[in-house]
C-alpha cells in the first residue's frame, strides 16, 4: 500500500529565529538575498551606529546545491544583472551572446524560414546560459556575501499567526515509506521569520498554500502554465553555430497547442534543445517528452542530430498567465517573487530577467522594513507598488492578453496577438479572462475524431537507436535521485479516482503529462482485468505538472526529503 | 627473508574463509608484479587462520604470512594497525594491496596515516608506463575515472574496487609456497573498540555484489507467488536472488536485493534477468556480468542489446524446466 507524505504528529520542532528567510534559491531567491546584502552593506556604511546584520537572513534551498533544481533553456535578457551587478558579464558563466537567429515553421517533413524575425523573438544582445550554472555562481556570491543558505531543506508548512505569516517549517528527515520515523529521523525546523519571501519557482508548493488560504488570486486570472521538455546534446561542430538561436513553430505540435521549440549554441558543440507548450490543452493523451522525441525526428531536426549524443534531461513548468495572473504579492510578513509570482513574459518567453528584478525589489522592500522594525502589509505593500512602477510593468503591461488570446487554439491566437499588437496589448477586450489548465481537459468521449497528425505528441514515445528515447531513458538522464525509503511526496487524495473513474474519463492521463514516468497504471492482481495506479515518486523531477493539470485535482505535489530530486548539471 | 620491494596482499578472512575480492586482489597484484618483477606475498591475519593461510599456499605467490594473536579473534581497527604497522616497517613492501571492503575502509586509512603513507583507494585497474605504475580509480560515483599515481617514498597502499579483477584469474603456483607465522604483539589494552557479535542488519542482509551467480526478476514475474519460481532456480545454481526496482517497490522482495541506479552494482560471472525489461536505470547495475541471460517475451526488450543468451518466451514455463535441468546437472556431476 502506498503512503502519502505527511505532517508527523506530536514531533516537537527545534525553533529557529530569523529576520529573512527565502524559500527557493534560484534566480529570484537568490537575487533578492544578494540584493539585500548589498543594502545592508551600504546602511552599515552610512550608519556605522546603528548596524544591521545579515546573520539572521537566509536562503532555503530543497536542492543538494542551489542550480540542480534549475531548468530553462536558457536565454538571458541581462537589463535586470546590469542592475545588481554592474559589469556581471566579466565574472558570469555566460555561454555566448546571440549572434545568429531564425524562425522556422515546421510541417511534418518540411520547413519554411519566416523572412523577418518576429520582434519578440529577436535576442541580439541577449546571452546563452546554463541557467544551472548561473544559478550556482549567482549562490557564490550569496554565500561570499554573508548569506547562509541551507542546502537540501525545503520550505513545507506554513506558520502561520492569524493572518500573518511568521515563518516557515521545513520537512522532515528521515521518515520511512509508511511515515514512520527511522534512526536517522530529524524533525523539520520552525524557522520563525520577521518577513518569509517565497521564490519557489513555478506552482510552489508553500506558494499555492499561501495562495488558497489568503485568496490571493481573488479577482485576477487563475494562473496558467505551460511545460517544458529539454536535452542538452553534443553533436558534431559546425552545425550549430556558438550563440545561434533557432526558433520552430508547427510540426509536431498542431494547431490546438500553443508552443514552439527551440535549439540554442552554446560553444559550437553543445546544444539546448527543448519543446515548450501550454497545460491548457484539450486531449489527456498529450505527452510533452513524446513531442520532443518527435521533433527531434523532423529531417531538419535530425540532420542537426546526427552522430551527436544526448547527456541531460530535464522538465519544468512555467507560470503563462502573465501580469493579469499576478497573485497578491505582499502581505504581513510575506511576499512573493519570480515565477511563483507569475514574472514571465509569455509572448517572449523570458522570465529569469523579470525574476531577479523582482527578487532586487523585494529586497529594497525588506530592507526597509527592518530598518524600520515593521512587517505588516502595509510597510511590505512597497513592493508591490515598486512593482508597479518598475520596467518589470512596462513589459509585461503590452502583453497582458497575449496569452489568453490562444486558449482557443492557434489560429486565433494569432487573430487576437495581431489586433492587441495594434492596440497596445487590448485587443478586443480589456482583459482576456484566462482558464484554469485542469479545466481545460477534454474526456476521452468527447474527444474529436482521430486525427492521424496528432499521432506524433500523444501516448508513449519509443526509442530508436541513439536519436530518441523512451521516457524512463530520459529520467535516467535527468539524473534525478530520492532517499527510496520515504513516504510518496506526490500525494492523491482519492487514488479510487484514479482507478475507478479517471481510467474510464479520461484514462489516466497522468501517465502521459507527468514527464518523468512517475504515475504508472499497472495490472491489479486482485482484480484482473482491471488496472490500478503506482506511483515511482523517486522518478519525479519538481516539474510540478501534475499539480497543474491533473482534472480531478486530487494530486498535490509537496517536497521529498530535502536534496533529493533531479540533478541539472549544466542545464 | 622478505626481499625489500615485494608487492603485499592484506587478505581478509572471516571465520577461516576468504572473500572473492581478496583472490582479486591477489589476481591483481600477480599481474602487477608481471610488468614490475616483484614478488607477490599474502597476508592472513586473526587469532588461528592455518586452513586459511594453507588454501592461499596454494596460489602463486612468494610466501604467506599469517599474523596472529588473541587480540585479532575480533576485527578492531586497532588490533589490526598495531599489528600490521611493525610489520610494514619491518618487511618494507613497494605496495600494499588491500581488498576494497568495508572492513578496509574502516581500518586502512588510520594504517596509511600511523606510517604517514597515501592511499589510493577504490582501484578499479592499473597501467604500467615508463617504469611507473598508475591506478586507475572511481570518482564522482563511477561517472569519472582518474588516473593516479604515488609521489613520496614507499610502501604505498592501495584498495582494489570488488569485480575489477578476475578471481580466477588469480594463479595457482606449482606448489604450496612457504607459510611464516607471525606472532603480532598486540596489547589488549591498545584495543579501544569492543567487538559485539557481528550481525547483519535488515538492511545488509545480502551482499550482492559478492555473489558469482546472480537471478533476478523483474515486473514480467506478474505475481508475488511466481518470485518463488525464481528463488528456486537461484537456489539450485547456488545463486543469489535479486530483483529490478518495481519489485522491490511491491515489497515482493526487501530493497537490499534491488539492483541498478537506485539500488546495488553487481558483476557475477553469470547473471540470469527473468522478465526485466532492461531501462538503463537497471543496466547500469549489472551490466558488468560476465555473462547475462534474458528471459522476456518481448522481443524488442532493451534487456536482449546486452545479453549473451536472449530467450523469448514466457519465463513462467522456461525457469521451472530451466530449475529442474540444472537440478538433473548437479546430480550426474
Amino acid at each position: 500500500m502506498q503512503s502519502f507524505r505527511k505532517p508527523l504528529s506530536g514531533v516537537e520542532h527545534p525553533q529557529m529565529d530569523a529576520d529573512v528567510v527565502i524559500v527557493g534559491g534560484g534566480p529570484a531567491g537568490l537575487a533578492c538575498a544578494l540584493r539585500l546584502s548589498q543594502l545592508i552593506d551600504e546602511h552599515n556604511a552610512k550608519n556605522p551606529e546603528s548596524p544591521l546584520t545579515k546573520e539572521n537572513i537566509s536562503v532555503l534551498e530543497k536542492a543538494r546545491e542551489a542550480g540542480q533544481h534549475c531548468l530553462s533553456g536558457a536565454l538571458l535578457d541581462p537589463r535586470a544583472m546590469r542592475e545588481l551587478l554592474p559589469g556581471f558579464e566579466r565574472e558570469a558563466p555566460l555561454d555566448a551572446e546571440v549572434k545568429k537567429e531564425g524562425v522556422y515553421f515546421l510541417t511534418q517533413k518540411g520547413k519554411w524560414k519566416l523572412p523577418i524575425t518576429p520582434p519578440p523573438l529577436q535576442d541580439h544582445g541577449n546571452y546563452v546560459i546554463s541557467i544551472n550554472r548561473f544559478a550556482k555562481w549567482l549562490a557564490k556570491k550569496v554565500e561570499d556575501a554573508g548569506i547562509t543558505i541551507f542546502n537540501g531543506f525545503a520550505g513545507s508548512e506554513l506558520l502561520l499567526e492569524g493572518q500573518a505569516v511568521t515563518g516557515v517549517r521545513t520537512e522532515d528527515k528521515g521518515v520511512d515509506k509508511n511515515n514512520q520515523p527511522k534512526s536517522n529521523f530529524e524533525p523539520g525546523y520552525d524557522v520563525r521569520s520577521k518577513i518569509t519571501i517565497f521564490a519557489e519557482g513555478a506552482r510552489g508548493s508553500l506558494t499555492k498554500q499561501l495562495i488558497n488560504r489568503f485568496n490571493l488570486q481573488a479577482n485576477r486570472n487563475p494562473q496558467t502554465y505551460g511545460v517544458g521538455v529539454k536535452e542538452l546534446w553534443e553533436i558534431p561542430e559546425g552545425r550549430v553555430a556558438k550563440g545561434e538561436v533557432i526558433y520552430t513553430l508547427g510540426w509536431p505540435l498542431t494547431r490546438a497547442e500553443y508552443g514552439g521549440a527551440w535549439i540554442y549554441g552554446i560553444d559550437g558543440r553543445q546544444i539546448s534543445l527543448g519543446l515548450v507548450f501550454g497545460l491548457g490543452y484539450n486531449d489527456p493523451r498529450t505527452d510533452a517528452q513524446h513531442a520532443l522525441q518527435s521533433f527531434k525526428t523532423h529531417p531538419f531536426v535530425a540532420a542537426l542530430l546526427e552522430g551527436g549524443k544526448m547527456e541531460r534531461y530535464g522538465a519544468k513548468s512555467f507560470p503563462y498567465g502573465g501580469w493579469f495572473s499576478i497573485p497578491a504579492l505582499a502581505g504581513d510578513g510575506w511576499m512573493i517573487i519570480g515565477d511563483s509570482a507569475s514574472f514571465l513574459n509569455s509572448q517572449r518567453l523570458k522570465g529569469i530577467h523579470l525574476a531577479i528584478k523582482s527578487g532586487m525589489l523585494a529586497a529594497e522592500a525588506a530592507y526597509h522594513a527592518l530598518a524600520a522594525q515593521k512587517f505588516g502589509v502595509t510597510q511590505l505593500s512597497e513592493y508591490p507598488r515598486a512593482v508597479e512602477n518598475s520596467w518589470i510593468k512596462k513589459e509585461l503591461w503590452p502583453v497582458r492578453n497575449f496569452h489568453q488570446g490562444f486558449e482557443k487554439g492557434f489560429v486565433r491566437g494569432l487573430f487576437h496577438a495581431g489586433l492587441q499588437q495594434l492596440t497596445g496589448g487590448r485587443g478586443l477586450y480589456k482583459k482576456y479572462p484566462s482558464h484554469p489548465d485542469y479545466a481545460q481537459m477534454k474526456r476521452l468521449e468527447k474527444l474529436p475524431a482521430e486525427d492521424p497528425s496528432r499521432a506524433a505528441i500523444l501516448g508513449p514515445a519509443r526509442r530508436e537507436g541513439n536519436l530518441t528515447f523512451d521516457k524512463i531513458t530520459d529520467v535516467y538522464y535527468s539524473g534525478t535521485k530520492h532517499e527510496e525509503d520515504q513516504p510518496s511526496h506526490l500525494v492523491i487524495h482519492d487514488t479510487n479516482i484514479c482507478n475507478q473513474r479517471c481510467v474510464k474519463e479520461f484514462g489516466n492521463p497522468c501517465q502521459n503529462f507527468c514527464p518523468a514516468n512517475v504515475y504508472e497504471m499497472v495490472e491489479n492482481p486482485e482484480l484482473p482485468g482491471a488496472k490500478q495506479i503506482h506511483l515511482n515518486p523517486s522518478n519525479c523531477v519538481h516539474c510540478k505538472t501534475c499539480d497543474i493539470v491533473d482534472p480531478y485535482e486530487i494530486v498535490t505535489w509537496v517536497p521529498p526529503e530535502g536534496g533529493g530530486g533531479p540533478n541539472y548539471d549544466g542545464m | 627473508m622478505s626481499a625489500p620491494g615485494a608487492i603485499l596482499v592484506i587478505t581478509e578472512q572471516r571465520d577461516g574463509k576468504l572473500n572473492r575480492v581478496s583472490y582479486e586482489t591477489i589476481a591483481a597484484a600477480q599481474k602487477i608484479a608481471a610488468h614490475t618483477g616483484c614478488s607477490v606475498e599474502a597476508v592472513v591475519m586473526g587469532a588461528d587462520v592455518s586452513s586459511a593461510a594453507n588454501e592461499i599456499a596454494a596460489k602463486k605467490l612468494a610466501k604467506v604470512y599469517q599474523i596472529q594473536s588473541p587480540s585479532l579473534e575480533q576485527y578492531t581497527a586497532d588490533g589490526y594497525v598495531a599489528a600490521l604497522k611493525p610489520f610494514l616497517l619491518e618487511k618494507s613492501p613497494s605496495l600494499v594491496l588491500f581488498p576494497h571492503t568495508y572492513q578496509v575502509r574502516d581500518f586502512a586509512p588510520k594504517l596509511a596515516l600511523a606510517l604517514d603513507r597515501p592511499v589510493i583507494s577504490d582501484v578499479v585497474g592499473y597501467k604500467y608506463e615508463s617504469g611507473k605504475l598508475i591506478f586507475t580509480r572511481q570518482m564522482f560515483q563511477g561517472k569519472f575515472a582518474a588516473d593516479v599515481s604515488f609521489t613520496g617514498e614507499p610502501p604505498y597502499f592501495a584498495t582494489v574496487q570488488a569485480g575489477s579483477f578476475r578471481a580466477d584469474q588469480a594463479e595457482n603456483g606449482p606448489a604450496p609456497v612457504p607459510i611464516e607465522t607471525v606472532n603480532a604483539a598486540v596489547e589488549n589494552t591498545s584495543i579501544r573498540v569492543k567487538s559485539h557479535e557481528i550481525y547483519k542488519e535488515a538492511k545488509q542482509a545480502v551482499d550482492l555484489t559478492q555473489a558469482e551467480i546472480i537471478v533476478s526478476v523483474g515486473r514480467g514475474i506478474k505475481e508475488q507467488k511466481n518470485v518463488d519460481i525464481a528463488a528456486k532456480l537461484a537456489e539450485a545454481l547456488g545463486g543469489e536472488l535479486a530483483a529490478s526496482r518495481p519489485i522491490c517497490d511491491a515489497g515482493w522482495l526487501p530493497i537490499e536485493r534491488q539492483i541498478g541506479s537506485s539500488g546495488q552494482t553487481v558483476s557475477p560471472r553469470l547473471y540470469i534477468a527473468l522478465g526485466i525489461s532492461g531501462a538503463i536505470q537497471h543496466l547500469v547495475g549489472m551490466k558488468g556480468s560476465r555473462s547475462i541471460i534474458a528471459v522476456n517475451k518481448d522481443p524488442e526488450a532493451p534487456i536482449f542489446d546486452i545479453a549473451d543468451v536472449a530467450v523469448i518466451g514466457n519465463l513462467l514455463e522456461i525457469v521451472p524446466a530451466l530449475t529442474e535441468e540444472v537440478k538433473k546437472a548437479k546430480a550426474e556431476a
